[in-house]
């Protein structure tokens, strides 16, 4: 069934741990120090480790790919950081259909911390087979 | 003062492409990029999930005068646009670019924006993404 404006992308929830920060830093090769140091972290006013941005677009993406399946193909991807994210607290990541056009279809995607607070924000294209 | 020709020094850089970097896809790193960002789907064991392509290379360049400003980075955002979808021995070659650069006030005071852009070509000289992403000093 083709998607509809409003339809709404099952939720993800994930469950990022300090070691996934770990991993994920050499998965990526990004070994920024803010995210698996604490006193360096907290030496940068931050409250502590926090999840590298490219991770949380890697979850929000899993988002999409998940709902959309082999529906259709991914055109474009796009985030924004909004707010830092710690390890060791849910990070839950949702979605909507905001346009149809034919065989394009839009979607906004955000991720939330434990308060709800939307951290980050972005949005997908897809082109439906 | 000093904080201005930070500024300026970066923005002579604007258009300028870095050194591209090659690299192969390989089967066991992309493994463990998925298992990484727990992403359990088989798919991602033949082609790149959507944020893959960061691991293959790095998606900015080291500019030394930008650690003049502010005291630490942050990464602002990111817009991929997918072309071809890359596949495990792909041979693909980034190439990176300082796009934009701008000062910015906020709450806590002022921040140093800097966009990169990427374009990634495969082996057959297609390009088969691109990737804008946004760093900011602070």
């Amino acid at each position: 069934m083709s998607p509809k404006v409003g339809e709404e992308v099952p939720e993800l929830v994930k469950h990022p741990t300090t070691r996934q920060l770990v991993q994920y830093a050499g998965a990526q090769g990004d070994f920024y120090e803010i995210h698996y140091d604490q006193d360096f972290a907290r030496g940068v006013g931050l409250p502590g480790v926090i999840l590298h941005g490219l991770l949380k677009a890697a979850f929000l993406g899993q988002l999409v790919t998940d709902w959309l399946g082999e529906r259709g193909t991914l055109k474009s991807f796009e985030v924004s950081y909004r707010g830092i994210d710690q390890p060791g607290r849910p990070y839950t990541c949702r979605g909507r259909v905001t346009k149809v056009d034919g065989e394009m279809v839009e979607l906004e995607v955000w991720g939330e911390d434990a308060e709800g607070k939307k951290t980050t924000v972005g949005s997908a294209v897809v082109q439906m087979k | 003062m000093a904080v201005a020709s930070v500024v300026d020094r970066i923005k002579a850089r604007i258009g300028v492409a870095g050194s591209p970097v090659t690299a192969v896809l390989e089967a066991g790193h992309l493994k463990r990029f998925a298992e990484a960002i727990g992403d359990p789907n088989p798919r991602w064991l033949e082609e790149v999930p959507p944020t893959f392509l960061v691991a293959l290379a790095p998606t900015s360049y080291h500019l030394p005068e930008a650690e003049e400003y502010g005291k630490g980075w942050l990464n602002g955002g990111s817009r991929f646009e997918y072309l071809e979808s890359v596949r495990v021995g792909d041979r693909i070659t980034a190439t990176r670019k300082v796009a934009d650069v701008y000062e910015k006030s906020g709450g806590s005071g002022t921040l140093l924006f800097i966009i990169f852009e990427t374009d990634y070509v495969n082996q057959h000289g297609r390009t088969v993404a691109r990737l804008r992403g946004t760093a900011i000093r602070r």
